[in-house]
C-alpha cells in the first residue's frame, strides 16, 4: 500500500459532505442569484437566459425598499447592542463561577439555543408582552398605566427588538462564556498588582481580552437578526417592514420570484458586508495578524 | 522586626489545607526562596502575600504594617508569573507602561522610564512587539521589566524559569540574580528546583504539605538538613541507619553496625540522646574511594556494584555490608578507574558526616 492511501480515504469521507453542500447550499443560492437577474414575470419560477438589471434598478429607486433595508440594518444593530449589554454580565458571572450548578445552567442555555422551537418561544413572549399580558397587568396593578391604555410591546419595532433579543441571548452568552472563561486569570492579577483597581483591571485588561467574543457574538446576532423572518412576522405583526418580510410578500403573496430573489441577494450582501467589517476590525485589533 | 512577616498564616480550600500555621520572617533586601515539592503550598503562600487570596487565619505584615486585608493594588508588591501574563492586546511598550499609567504619570516620564526598563532587560527596540512575537526568555524579561519599572518594595517570582529550556534557565538564573543584586530589592522566589534555590538564594525555606520544615542559608540547608525529607529533597544523599552512642555538643559518635563506631557532626538545633536511632547523611561528593588498606578513617570495606561515566564525574554504587552508597568522584587522570566487582574502601572526613534525626 502506498503512503497516499490514508489521504485518499480522507477525501472519500469528505465527498458526501461536498455533495450535500452543493445540492443544498451552492445550487439554491446560485439559482436565487441567477433568478434576480431575470425579468420580472409573475408566476415564473424557473431560471431563463434573459438577463437584466431591472430588478436592482427597481429596488434602488423605490424609497420604500431602501427604507426597509435601512430599517433592517438598524434593527440588527440595535438587537446586537442590546443583546451584548444584557449577555455580557451574565456570561461574565457564569464564566467566573465555580458553583456546580453552572454546568446545568449551561445545558439549559444550549437547549434554549438549539432545541426550543422559535414559534413556541414567541407565543410565550406574547403571553408576557401582549396588551393583556403579564407585564401590562403588572403595570396596571401598580398604577403606572391606565387599564384602557396598555403599553404597546408588540406589533411594533420594540416588539421585534424584544423578540430578537430573547432569541439571540443564548447564542451571545454561549459565545462570550467561551472567550471569557479562556482569559488567563493571571492577566487580571498582574494588572491588579501593577496598581489597577478591580474596575480599572476590567476596563484595561478583561474587556479588551474579551473583544474577540464580543465581535464574533455581535456578528452572529447581527446575521441572525437581519435574516429573521419569523420574529418580525409574529412580534411585528407584519407592520415592521424589514427585508425578510418584503421577500416573503413578493414571493408568497405576489408570486414575484425574480424581485424576491433580488431582495434576498441584497440582504445577503449586507450580511457579507458586516462580516467584512468584522474581519477588518478583528485584523486591526490583533496588530495585522488575524 | 523583620521586613516581611507571616504570623500564623493558614489557608484552606474546603477540606484541603494548603498552608498551615506559617511563620516566616524575611529581611529587607534578601533573596528568599520558597522551596518544596509540587502542591506543598508555595504558590498559595505567595498569592496571599500578593493579595490575590485572603488567608483563612493569621496576619501578614510589611514594614510592621498589617497588609492582610489590603487589596493587591495597594500593596506595592510586584509579581512575575510562571506564564508571564503579558497582556496580549498590548505591545511590549504598553505592557511595561501599564503600572505607570495606573499611577497617573506624565507621558514623557512614562516613555523615559519604559525605555530605561527595556534597556535594563536588554530589549531596547522591542517596544512595538506583541506577546506572540516574543520568545519565552524575552517574555520573561518583559514581565520582569513591567514589574521593576514601578519600583515595588517586594518582588515575587513564581517558578519564573520553569517554562524555559535548560540552557535558557541557567542563563536567566544568573541574570535574575544579577538584577536583584544591583537594585537590592527584597525578592521572594518560588521554585521546586533545588539547584535554583541553592544557587540564587540568601535564605531558603523548605516546605512540605503546607508546612514550613526548615529555614536557613543554602549551605545550612544542604549541609545540615533538619530532616531526612530535606536531605533527600535537596541534592543527592546517602542516608545510613545508625544509632547514637555518645553526644558531646556538636559532635557525636554513631554506631554504623558491624561494631564500627564513627564520629559525626550533629546540628545545634537538634537534641540527641544516646541510643537514639538516626540517619547519618553522607553526600556522594564527600565520599572517597581507595584501594584496600590505606589508613584514613572512618572507612568501610566494600565492593563496586555499578560504575557510570558522567563526563566531569564518575558515579559509583558501592555495597559495603548492610550499607549501600552512591559515590561521585571527579574524573581526574591520576585517580584509578574502578570497575564493577573491584574491592574498595569507602572513606570520608569526620566533618562531612552529619546526623539527621
Ligand atoms: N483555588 C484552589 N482551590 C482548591 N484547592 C487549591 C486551590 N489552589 C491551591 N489548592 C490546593 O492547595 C495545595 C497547594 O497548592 P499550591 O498551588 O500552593 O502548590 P505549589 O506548592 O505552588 O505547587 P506547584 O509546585 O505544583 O505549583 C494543593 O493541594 C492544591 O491542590
Ligand atoms: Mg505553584
Amino acid at each position: 500500500m502506498g503512503r497516499a492511501s490514508p489521504l485518499r480515504l480522507n477525501w472519500l469521507l469528505v465527498v458526501p459532505l461536498i455533495i450535500f453542500f452543493v445540492i443544498f447550499f451552492v445550487i439554491p443560492v446560485g439559482l436565487i442569484f441567477a433568478t434576480s437577474f431575470n425579468p420580472q414575470t409573475i408566476g415564473q419560477v424557473s431560471v431563463t437566459t434573459d438577463l437584466t438589471l431591472d430588478n436592482y434598478v427597481r429596488f434602488f429607486t423605490r424609497s420604500s425598499y431602501l427604507q426597509a433595508a435601512g430599517r433592517s440594518v438598524m434593527l440588527a444593530a440595535i438587537v446586537s447592542a442590546v443583546t451584548l449589554f444584557v449577555a455580557y454580565p451574565m456570561a461574565f458571572v457564569i464564566a467566573k463561577t465555580e458553583h456546580p450548578g453552572r454546568n446545568t445552567f449551561l445545558m439549559i442555555l444550549v437547549l434554549a439555543a438549539m432545541q426550543l422551537d422559535m414559534v413556541i418561544r414567541l407565543y410565550g413572549m406574547m403571553v408576557i408582552l401582549g396588551d393583556n399580558g403579564l407585564v401590562n397587568q403588572m403595570l396596571i396593578a401598580l398604577g403606572l398605566t391606565g387599564p384602557d391604555d396598555p403599553v404597546q410591546f408588540m406589533y411594533n419595532f420594540l416588539g421585534v427588538v424584544l423578540g430578537l433579543v430573547q432569541f439571540s441571548l443564548p447564542f451571545m452568552i454561549l459565545t462570550l462564556i467561551g472567550v471569557i472563561a479562556g482569559i488567563d486569570p493571571s492577566l487580571e492579577e498582574a494588572a491588579r498588582s501593577l496598581g489597577a483597581s478591580r474596575s480599572r483591571a476590567f476596563r484595561r485588561v478583561i474587556l479588551p481580552a474579551s473583544m474577540p467574543g464580543i465581535l464574533s457574538g455581535s456578528l452572529l446576532v447581527f446575521a441572525l437578526s437581519i435574516s429573521s423572518y419569523i420574529v418580525p412576522a409574529l412580534m411585528g405583526g407584519f407592520r415592521v417592514g424589514v427585508l425578510p418580510i418584503h421577500i416573503f410578500q413578493q414571493v408568497a403573496e405576489g408570486a414575484r420570484f425574480q424581485f424576491g430573489a433580488t431582495i434576498a441577494v441584497i440582504l445577503f450582501l449586507i450580511s457579507a458586508g458586516a462580516v467584512a467589517i468584522y474581519l477588518h476590525i478583528g485584523a486591526r485589533r490583533s496588530g495585522g495578524l488575524a | 522586626m523583620s521586613f516581611v512577616e507571616f504570623q500564623g498564616v493558614s489557608k484552606s480550600f474546603g477540606d484541603t489545607i494548603a498552608v498551615e500555621k506559617l511563620n516566616i520572617a524575611i529581611e529587607k533586601g534578601e533573596f528568599f526562596s520558597l522551596l518544596g515539592p509540587s502542591g506543598c503550598g508555595k504558590s498559595t503562600t505567595l498569592r496571599m502575600l500578593a493579595g490575590f487570596l485572603p488567608p483563612s487565619t493569621g496576619r501578614i505584615s510589611v514594614h510592621g504594617r498589617d497588609i492582610t486585608r489590603l487589596p493587591p493594588e495597594a500593596r506595592g508588591i510586584g509579581i512575575v508569573f510562571q506564564n508571564y501574563a503579558i497582556f496580549p492586546h498590548m505591545n511590549v511598550f504598553d505592557n511595561i507602561a501599564f503600572g505607570l499609567v495606573e499611577r497617573g504619570e506624565q507621558k514623557t516620564e512614562i516613555a523615559r522610564k519604559v525605555d530605561a526598563a527595556l534597556e535594563q532587560v536588554g530589549l531596547s527596540g522591542y517596544g512595538g512587539r506583541f506577546e506572540r512575537e516574543l520568545s519565552g526568555g524575552q517574555k520573561q524579561r518583559v514581565a520582569l521589566a513591567r514589574v521593576l519599572v514601578i519600583e515595588p518594595e517586594i518582588l515575587l517570582l513564581d517558578e519564573p524559569l520553569s517554562a524555559l529550556d535548560k540552557k535558557m534557565r541557567e542563563e536567566m538564573k544568573f541574570w535574575i540574580k544579577d538584577i536583584q543584586n544591583s537594585i537590592g530589592i527584597t525578592t521572594i522566589y518560588v521554585t521546586h528546583d533545588q539547584s535554583e534555590a541553592l544557587t540564587m538564594s540568601d535564605r531558603i525555606a523548605v516546605m512540605s504539605n503546607g508546612r514550613l520544615l526548615q529555614v536557613g542559608s543554602p549551605r545550612e540547608i544542604y549541609e545540615q538538613p533538619s530532616s531526612r525529607f530535606i536531605a533527600e529533597f535537596i541534592g543527592e544523599s546517602n542516608l545510613l541507619d545508625v544509632r547514637v552512642t555518645s553526644v558531646n555538643g556538636v559532635s557525636c559518635e554513631v554506631d554504623l553496625g558491624g561494631s564500627l563506631t564513627v564520629p559525626a557532626r550533629c546540628s545545634k538545633q537538634v537534641k540527641l540522646s544516646p541510643d537514639e536511632r538516626v540517619s547519618l547523611l553522607l553526600r556522594p561528593e564527600m565520599l572517597r574511594l581507595a584501594p584496600m588498606d590505606a589508613q584514613e578513617a572512618p572507612r568501610l570495606k566494600g565492593r563496586i556494584a555499578d560504575s557510570v561515566y558522567q563526563g566531569a564525574l564518575r558515579r559509583y554504587r558501592v555495597i559495603a555490608g548492610e550499607h549501600d552508597f552512591v559515590v561521585e568522584v571527579p574524573n581526574r587522570p591520576e585517580l584509578a578507574q574502578l570497575s564493577s566487582g573491584d574491592q574498595v574502601d569507602v572513606f570520608w572526613s569526620t566533618e562531612s558526616g552529619v546526623v539527621v534525626p
